[in-house]
């Protein structure tokens, strides 16, 4: 037998093929695919260990809530059906929805439910909160799940409910018992999608199939709460670190969605009649510039004052996201744009920024000079320019300024030191939060002014704790914005933090996908349809 | 030579050794905390310490770093931080891509580089040379970054021929596989064809000069088995020298090309991994970089033999 070029490149050819052909799996068609580039990538599989908001995507996908906040910024049920108060307020009835199946096939039950929360009340502000002031949390029967209050607990729906990591997700039993500090490692979740672990590359794409057996609710999808009804089969969430790579991928129709495309490229996409901008979430994010209350100078009052009348919103944001469509100026201390927004004790935000009125109090304040730590975040575009812009307004009204560069990475650990600043501590640092959870003076960590067990800046404020707690237990909305107001009234004299000014980020996507819902802490891709 | 090749490999252990302190060290001491990452933005000092002590990163560095040189040692290059798997089943998954990559890359640039710098010693002064090296300087002067966007921004948004990013396995068909590479593969060739094509053409240079290429001509001998077979030949041992050490050109290359064109590979690895701190995953793969860039230079060493009788091990 003759062995000629052809025949040898054909079997070549036919082996090259080989694989594929065997390997074959059928996967959905194009337009019933979403592929989607978030922020970032998902550190972990369990989203109630991490307050990352890419695990939360992904358990937003996986799991389901029992209660959900709707646009309203209202609980609504989720996975349950009826609920009610008794008369004391002291017990809290819920009863699970019928035909509610985990993707293993079996049903969910009042005692995974009951685990669940218990293991997400551990690792989440709110929860520890609301936990504080539970009695006992138990199982009725098959479907129902009681909780008992030592006194009423007016946002108990509220913090289950909530879109600020961790949310309150569901899990089996099995998983919910493990030790809240342990990962857990299994995906079974009740949610509208399941995650497709074999497709799944840890670091470049994760994926999710529709889930058969997941029974949407009937009323229509807002925000994570209503009908999660998944119109497409799969997701992908690629990780794509490169920004420009992100941008250029959705212009050629390779992904359908840039969670974050840089505002940089906004005029280009505009141009783009297949590309549709639009806002990520309603609320946007709060800019938090965080001062560090156990040392000198921030350990004055009038020193932090100083660095409110300081502060000039319009230079922080217009650095960074140049089109006053994506911004604004914010004087409220539970953000703009919320029931909870007012305007008590705001002269500093109507009347400034006023470098005079800032050099005044910090004369006041007694500050010598002594070197202030200012923590620069090189790798987050925004924190980088307001540490640059920062560090000029306040040495322009006398503060000396040491501006230390480094990754965000670098930040988030020397933020948790305690020390002073010049034996590895720091001063200020700059951070962000989403404007749902920065509007609840407990769902935001940051909100708390518990001193040293509080968040990184640890402000102390006994008045403020106060207000807080009565806030919880406000009986309605008006009590809760007349407390909101005292609050704001006496924050901006104690100053637990200054804000540098809101700012919506425009999520990009293909014309051809609709039904994206703007929400706070997640993307949901339910009602997400692709043509 | 066999002998010869057993001592090389042997001395490479302390080498590994070194390497592995000086990587656990640098990782170690930098600033970061991969539980401060895990944990998220909202996470209290307390919550970040709990994990901090669940990944055993409270430890003294000693005993971490005993207990990981201790794994290293039994051939286990230990879990990844953020993902619990081990470091070796990951690079072992990204291996494919960045083996790829490198593969079609060497070809792509040993083929014209040295072409391109026979021609120009070959044509020594005249336009072409001045081409040839305009070329080398603009490849070895432009970032890898630069180049990637442009070759996308060209191919793949403007003349839609070729696609902006990502992967696909060999086993999913060989077109769909190499469409993939032809861009980055340029991209990152790029300054790898100006360095060898450089050299190419001075040693050349050299070569053409001696007399046994002059008496070759004198003989008649036709141009070109003169310049491949005569001339190149001789050249060789410099020319494989640097595109052994273009290996660890190529190394830093892969890091950055595979980023800009989103190809999960071990340097998209070794990126994300260095900005979670998931220092596992960072001690691996520079470990596996380090021994491969010490294999290549042994391999590069025993290519001498073929190319240059002279040389004896």
């Amino acid at each position: 037998m003759k062995t000629t070029r052809r025949a040898l490149m054909g079997g070549a050819a036919a082996v090259a093929a080989a694989p594929a052909i065997v390997r074959a799996q059928p996967a959905p068609p194009a337009n019933r695919t979403v592929r989607a580039i978030l922020h970032g990538d998902i550190p972990t599989f369990d989203p109630i260990w991490t307050t990352a908001n890419m695990a939360a995507n992904h358990g937003a996908l996986v799991y389901d809530t029992l209660f959900g906040i709707d646009e309203k910024v209202t609980a609504q049920p989720q996975m349950i059906g009826r609920h009610g108060f008794s008369d004391d307020k002291l017990t809290l009835t819920m009863e699970l929805r019928e035909g509610l199946k985990w993707s293993d096939g079996t049903d969910v039950t009042s005692r995974d439910c009951v685990a669940s929360i218990r293991r997400w009340a551990v690792r989440d502000g709110a929860g520890q909160h609301m936990m504080e002031r539970v009695a006992d949390v138990s199982p009725g029967d098959a479907r129902t799940i009681i909780i008992k209050f030592k006194e009423p607990y007016g946002i108990a729906l509220d913090a289950m409910a909530k879109t600020s990591t961790p949310f309150c997700f569901m899990m089996r039993e099995k998983e919910a018992l493990t030790d809240p500090m342990q990962k857990i490692e299994t995906t079974v979740g009740s949610g509208p999608f399941i995650m497709n672990e074999r497709e799944t590359r840890p670091g470049t794409q994760y994926v999710y199939d529709k889930n058969p057996a997941y029974r949407p609710r009937s009323e229509p999808a807002s925000w994570i709460a209503g009908g999660k009804v998944a119109h497409v089969d799969r997701v992908i969430i690629q990780n794509v670190p490169d920004a420009q790579t992100a941008i250029a991928a959705l212009q050629a129709g390779e992904v359908d969605y840039v969670e974050t495309p840089s505002l940089d490229s906004v005029p280009e996409l505009e141009r783009d009649r297949d590309i549709m901008l639009a806002p990520r979430s309603p609320l946007g994010d709060v800019g938090w510039i965080r001062l560090n209350f156990l040392h000198p100078p921030f350990n004055n009052a009038k020193a932090r004052q100083a660095v409110l009348w300081a502060v000039n919103q319009e230079n922080h944001m217009k650095a960074t996201f140049v089109d006053p469509r994506f911004y604004q100026k914010c004087g409220a201390y539970l953000t703009c744009g919320t029931p909870m927004e007012n305007d008590a004790n705001t002269d500093w935000f109507k009347n400034g920024p006023n470098p005079e009125r800032a050099r005044q109090l910090l004369r006041e304040s007694g500050y010598n000079g002594e070197p202030v730590t200012l923590l620069q975040a090189t790798s987050i575009v925004y924190m980088n320019n307001t540490a640059q812009i920062l560090a000029q307004e306040l040495r322009g009204i006398g503060f000396n300024i040491q501006v230390v560069p480094m990754d965000w990475s670098g930040v988030v650990q020397r933020r948790a030191v305690k020390a002073a600043p010049d034996q590895g501590g720091w001063n200020i640092f700059i951070t962000s939060a989403d404007g749902l959870s920065s509007s609840n003076p407990i769902w935001a960590a940051a909100h708390a002014a518990t001193g040293e067990r509080g968040w990184f800046g640890w402000p102390s404020d006994e008045k403020h704790e106060q207000l807080r707690n009565a806030w919880v237990s406000a009986p309605d909305l008006a009590s809760r914005q007349r407390i909101a107001r005292e609050m704001q009234e006496n924050a901006w004299n104690f100053v637990p933090t200054v804000y540098y000014g809101q700012w919506k980020q425009p999520v990009a996507h293909r014309r051809n996908v609709t039904g994206w819902i703007a929400t706070p802490g997640c993307v949901p891709f339910w009602n997400v349809r692709k043509t | 030579m066999i002998a010869y090749i057993i001592r090389r490999l042997v001395a490479t252990i302390p080498v590994m050794l070194l390497v592995a302190v000086i990587v656990f060290l640098l990782v170690h001491l930098a600033p970061g905390d991969p539980a401060s990452v895990i944990a998220g933005d909202n996470a209290t000092s307390d919550q970040i310490a709990s994990i901090r002590a669940a990944l055993g990163l409270n430890r003294p560095l000693w005993e971490q770093f005993a207990i990981w040189i201790g794994h290293v040692l039994q051939g286990d290059l230990g879990h990844s931080l953020f993902w619990n798997r081990p470091v070796a089943e990951l690079i072992l998954q990204r291996a494919e891509p960045t083996i790829s990559l490198a593969i079609t890359t060497l070809i792509l640039a040993v083929t014209i580089s040295i072409t391109l710098g026979v021609l120009a010693a070959w044509k020594a002064g005249s336009g072409l040379d001045r081409a040839v090296m305009g070329v080398a300087v603009t490849g070895f002067s432009v970032p890898v970054f630069v180049v990637g966007y442009l070759l996308v921004f060209v191919f793949a948004i403007q003349l839609r021929w070729l696609p902006v990013q990502g992967y696909r396995p060999i086993a999913d068909g060989l077109w769909p596989w190499f469409e993939r590479l032809i861009l980055p593969s340029i991209a990152l060739g790029l300054a790898y064809v100006a360095l060898i094509a450089r050299i190419t053409r001075t040693t050349m240079l050299e070569v053409l000069a001696e007399d046994y290429i002059r008496t070759a001509e004198a003989k008649g001998v036709a141009t070109r088995p003169m310049l491949l077979k005569h001339a190149l030949k001789n050249a060789a041992v410099p020319i494989v020298t640097i595109v052994g050490i273009g290996v660890a050109l190529l190394i830093g290359g892969v890091v950055i090309t595979e980023t800009v064109f989103n190809i999960p590979g071990i340097g998209r690895l070794v990126v994300d991994a260095i900005a979670r701190r998931d220092y596992p995953i960072i001690q691996g793969v520079i470990l596996v970089f380090s021994g491969v860039y010490v294999l290549v230079n042994l391999a590069v060493d025993i290519s001498y033999t073929f190319f240059d009788p002279r040389v004896r091990y």
